[in-house]
């Protein structure tokens, strides 16, 4: 749940994130080396563009400190909804590589229908499982695009090979 | 005349089995996103980017092209018989679409949708066909000051006029603008903002920041909504046709939908939503029934439907002949073409007149199968909104991170597109627009290119962009479009509080 608030308060961060980021930008272009002979060098556009965000990001602040902020009746947010889409994803990072395309995506697939309110698991394992073990097989084999199937599962079928040698 | 014979040597190329099957395709696929809420061609587009990697250009733009279209056609559905517009060129057209639904005239609602995006599709496509020479001959008037000053116009109109607030506008261009700065500096070879992180050299690919902001970002703010929006879906019931009446009241707006549509949608003025909008107002004016606008006045729907079919191929006019995106789509569009090492603009008339024709001649065609698609075959479509929603971002989100891995085949794009996933949720939150950040990404390096070119031609006077009328013309506009809502949003706070120091 969010009120007028914490929207008030996001309001203010967005302004001195886009301010912060402005200041980086400008950092991080005067650390790098010039380059002479370019009439105008790479650094040029960095500095307008961390100028525009630095006053960008002032104007925000400015709006959010005199209350002209989106949603002034209020907007109502389920955060552990969000908090777990986004931990679908990472779980999802963590595992391709390891369990392959099908198990991790499967799993990214029930946690998000999860946080969309579904209770069917089994239902949403199978429908899952379905649809990246057909984007897998179109991909791998219809498309010429190698998506993960896992280094675990590489080592199990490489497994006997290795055992003979 | 020459333009006519380049169009039908175009529908020598688009006529082929072959290209015939990718429009229809297209079309299809287009319709599918269009109707289903959370997915829109921009997403979709990117998503199917690296798919398309192999696929000759011709037929690969052809069915890009239909998906375009398709969308505009699709989103009409959702925004009637659903109370969530499935696009946002079909906002307007929830109002007085879902108002019709609801007193059992959803069927008529959809057919002047469909018959009216298929008017103004067709007539667009046709200005779009007379136009597009025209601005090539412009363009090669063009010299690096003039282009990097109508990019300027460009990222401007595009900021100024979306979303409510300039400053929030401003924010994400600015943002786009500077993850365009990551990579390698393509004139001197220097590496800026890679934090030296290999896999940044390259830069930030526009499909990472397009599939985390329109997917992964809007699917968080759905789920965090979710609880707290109720749909309502309406079946079709009664006549399916649309009666005298309805055709009485519905050609007029469907001409004048389209006379605002192409127009606004070839300048770089940015999307949908505006002639949309301008589309309801004009109706609402001319209307003998003012009373029904909000309450299901038919000419609400028909007026704003075509109205966004024809800024679609008005958009596709500065693309082609300029290589000036105008809208997300469009710059997704932009991004296909650098994919295939093409580059918009008069030389691509010039050396793929079959690229360029095929796919004007394609939206033709394309219009035609839609207009079958989208008015005997509608029942299907509507099956579509009954995908129970969590299977549904689900399944977005499976396909968001297939088409973000499959890029490059790397966890790390997995890692950007989440951060930029989440800083896309906060926008949604704080009302930021996204489609100029996706702009600003693609246009910014280009501006910077032309900037650079245009000063080492000068030998570094940068007096040449006001020398320039062309570009000194483009450059005072700009500067116009921001300037004078400033000055009379604070006139008018002056004037509020003068009128409260009075009482």
């Amino acid at each position: 749940m969010t009120t007028g608030r914490s929207l008030k308060i996001g309001e203010a961060g967005l302004g001195a994130a886009v301010l912060a980021l402005g200041a980086f930008i400008a950092f991080e272009t005067s650390q790098a080396p010039g380059a002479a002979n370019a009439v105008v060098g790479p650094a040029l556009f960095p500095y307008l563009i961390s100028a525009g965000l630095i006053l960008v990001g002032l104007a925000l602040l400015r709006e959010a400190l005199t209350g002209h902020i989106a949603h002034a009746q209020g907007l109502e947010l389920d955060g552990i909804a969000v908090v777990l889409v986004a931990v679908g994803l990472i779980i999802q990072m963590l595992l391709l590589e390891t369990l392959g395309w099908i198990p991790a995506s499967t799993i990214l697939f029930m946690v998000v229908a999860r946080a969309f309110g579904s209770r069917k698991i089994v239902k949403d394992a199978i429908l899952g499982l379905a649809l990246t073990a057909a984007s897998f097989g179109l991909f791998n084999y219809g498309l010429d695009l190698n998506l993960p199937v896992g280094s675990v599962f590489e080592e199990l079928m490489a497994g006997p090979d290795d055992a003979a040698e | 005349m020459e333009t006519l014979v380049a169009l039908s040597s175009g529908f020598a190329v688009a006529m082929t089995p072959y290209n015939l099957m990718w429009s229809a395709l297209g079309v299809t696929i287009g319709t599918a996103i269009g109707v289903l809420p959370g997915i829109g061609p921009a997403l979709t587009l990117a998503l199917l980017l690296p798919v398309t990697y192999g696929l000759e250009p011709v037929s690969a733009f052809i069915m890009f092209a239909g998906i375009y279209y398709g969308a505009m056609y699709g989103g009409s559905t959702t925004a009637i018989l659903l109370n969530t517009p499935g696009e946002s060129g079909s906002i307007v057209t929830a109002i007085d679409g879902h108002a019709m639904a609801q007193q059992g005239r959803g069927a008529q609602a959809l057919a002047t949708a469909a018959i009216g995006s298929f008017i103004a599709g067709t007539i667009a496509t046709l200005a779009l066909t007379f136009v597009a020479p025209l601005m090539v001959k412009l363009a090669l008037l063009f010299g690096p000051a003039e282009y990097f000053a109508l990019m300027v116009l460009a990222l401007t109109t595009v900021t100024a006029v979306l979303g409510a607030s300039l400053s929030r506008g401003l924010a994400s261009l600015f943002f786009g603008l500077a993850l365009g700065l990551v990579g390698i500096d393509l004139q001197t070879g220097q590496a800026r903002l890679t934090f030296g992180i290999l896999e940044l050299l390259d830069g930030i690919d526009t499909v990472i920041v397009a599939v985390g902001l329109f997917a992964i970002g809007e699917t968080l703010y759905n789920a965090a909504r979710y609880r707290f929006e109720k749909e309502e879906i309406y079946a079709l019931k009664g006549s399916k046709w649309m009666g005298k009446e309805d055709w009485k009241r519905s050609w007029k707006p469907w001409l004048r939908g389209t006379a605002l549509g192409f127009p606004i949608g070839a300048l770089p003025a940015g999307g949908s939503e505006i002639p949309t909008f301008l589309s309801y107002l004009v109706e609402k004016r001319l209307s003998k029934h003012p009373e029904e606008f909000g309450n299901g006045a038919i000419e609400a729907v028909a007026g704003p439907e075509a109205a966004n079919n024809a800024s679609a191929a008005g958009t596709l006019a500065p693309l082609l002949s300029l290589g000036l995106p105008t809208s997300a789509t469009a710059a997704i569009m932009l991004a296909a073409f650098q994919q295939y090492g093409l580059q918009p603009g008069p030389l691509l008339f010039d050396n793929n007149p079959d690229l360029v024709w095929g796919m004007i001649a394609s939206l033709y065609i394309g219009n035609a199968l839609l207009l079958l698609l989208n008015l005997p075959l509608v029942g299907l479509w509507v099956k579509l909104l009954v995908i129970p929603r969590p299977w549904l971002y689900a399944g977005i989100l499976v396909f968001a991170t297939l088409g973000a891995y499959t890029l490059n085949n790397n966890v790390v794009d997995l890692v950007i597109l989440w951060i930029i996933g989440l800083l896309g949720f906060g926008m949604r939150v704080l009302d930021v627009p996204v489609a100029p950040c996706v702009v600003g990404l693609i246009l910014g390096p280009l501006a910077e290119q032309q900037f650079r070119r245009a000063l080492a031609i000068s030998q570094g006077d940068p007096m040449v962009f006001f020398t320039h009328p062309l570009s000194l013309g483009l450059l005072i506009t700009a500067a116009l479009l921001v300037l004078v809502p400033v000055v009379l949003k604070a006139r008018q706070n002056r004037r509020e509080q003068d009128a409260q120091a009075q009482i």
